[in-house]
């Protein structure tokens, strides 16, 4: 009895011993476990995939595209890369990714570049919704590698079947070069000015320069470089970029101060003295429109 | 049971939670990676990109610019990689003559005296 009254007492001045070792022993573990993959072992930036590149890196990397795609014309290639990059919309990618170019003046001047290749996803999009429900144009491949990017993999063609799509987005192939039916301009016919119009009721914003630049037979025409210059300055900016609107359509916020001349760098006639246009509203008030100009070829 | 044994079980099961923590759950996200981290296959599509460029521009100081985004190593040992994977996984024809004659002008651009090199 004795020895028992006096080990209770020991137990009343001691702390108590619970389970808190093992307690520890957990945190530790998930503390080292932690160290092991986030520092020891991390996962390695290798191998990876062209949607994984920093934002920088993309727009690099759609630049080079729309340049390829620029010399070799080949538009399956090209839309394939594009596919790489993961964009939600690529028109849109591409079409934001030159206007950001264009407000800082485009020192690569590949602003075009881009507008160029808009316009050709564009057309091409375009293209497929016109076909019969029953055909559609699939990628097919006789060898392929898997789990290999490949832009050009023997014995592959681009064949016009009947059927579902296939998808594959991971073998990529040499399509036989289609016909791009992007409208040009004729060559050698100068552009004209067909209307120049006050716009004041127009659901964009005001103090906008509009121009629509089409074709003899009235396509409009992306990719179109326009000139324009005021007192002591000069830019240029393309169609195209605009694809929502027209791709023919490209547009210049005006300082209402300033005079502008404009002119397409294809040739064509100069259009001067333009200045911000002024609309009355029906309260006798004025507010500042628009001026919308739309350029030929004869 | 021991009491240094549960210890160690213990740790051991925070340490497997943890690794599925850190390598399942929440492993390094693959964002905001360089061109240099690519797989081997798109580094050589990423070639044949600029040597469909050079093609048309033949412009060697463009094409090193773009090649020194994949690597630090000299542009035209990129390029020769490039060619011998490409070769390897069977491009076309067309394409590996583009890639072999960027590789051919890089070699001249390198040789050029009036171009400094580090």
């Amino acid at each position: 009895m004795t020895q028992v009254r006096r080990r209770n007492k020991g137990d009343d001045n001691l702390p108590r011993k619970g389970n808190w070792y093992l307690l520890t022993g957990l945190v530790m573990g998930i503390l080292f476990g932690l160290i092991v993959s986030w520092v020891i072992s991390p996962v390695k930036y290798v191998d990876t995939v062209p949607s994984s590149l920093r934002s920088d890196f993309k727009n690099e990397f759609r630049s080079q595209i729309a340049s390829a795609y620029y010399s070799t014309n080949n538009f399956a290639r090209a839309k394939a890369r594009l596919d790489l990059l993961g964009d939600p919309d690529p028109i849109q990618a591409l079409t934001i990714q030159a206007q950001n170019l264009l407000d800082i003046g485009d020192p690569t001047n590949t602003a075009y570049l881009l507008a160029f290749l808009t316009s050709a996803l564009k057309q091409n999009s375009g293209e497929s919704q016109v076909l019969p429900s029953s055909t559609s144009l699939s990628l097919t491949t006789s060898t392929a590698t898997e789990n290999t990017f490949t832009a050009s993999p023997t014995g592959t063609t681009l064949t016009t079947t009947s059927g579902t799509p296939s998808k594959q987005p991971d073998i990529i192939n040499t399509p036989t070069l289609r016909p791009s039916s992007t409208p040009s301009p004729t060559p050698g016919s100068p552009f004209i000015l067909k209307s120049n119009q006050i716009i004041c009721d127009s659901p964009l914003k005001s103090l906008l320069l509009q121009v629509e630049v089409t074709n003899s037979a009235n396509q409009p025409i992306p990719g179109t470089e326009i000139i324009i210059t005021w007192s002591g300055g000069e830019e240029h900016f393309f169609t195209g970029l605009k694809p929502e609107i027209s791709d023919g359509y490209a547009d210049y916020l005006m300082t209402p101060e300033l005079v502008y001349s404009i002119q397409l760098a294809k040739g064509g006639a100069a259009v001067s003295n333009l200045t911000a246009a002024s609309c009355s509203t029906e309260t006798g008030g004025a507010n500042w429109g628009s001026i919308k100009l739309v350029f030929q070829q004869p | 049971m021991n009491r240094w044994l549960k210890f160690f079980l213990v740790v051991l099961l925070g340490l497997a939670l943890g690794l599925v923590y850190g390598w399942v759950i929440s492993p390094v996200e693959y964002l905001d990676t360089t061109p240099s981290t690519l797989r081997y296959d798109y580094r050589t599509d990423y070639v044949l990109m600029v040597a469909e460029i050079f093609d048309s521009s033949q412009d060697a100081d463009q094409a090193v610019r773009q090649l020194a985004q994949l690597s630090s190593d000299p542009p035209v040992e990129i390029v020769i990689q490039s060619l011998a994977y490409g070769s390897q996984i069977g491009y076309a024809s067309e394409d590996l003559v583009l890639i072999q004659n960027l590789a051919t002008s890089l070699q001249t651009w390198q040789s050029n005296p009036g171009v400094l090199t580090p």
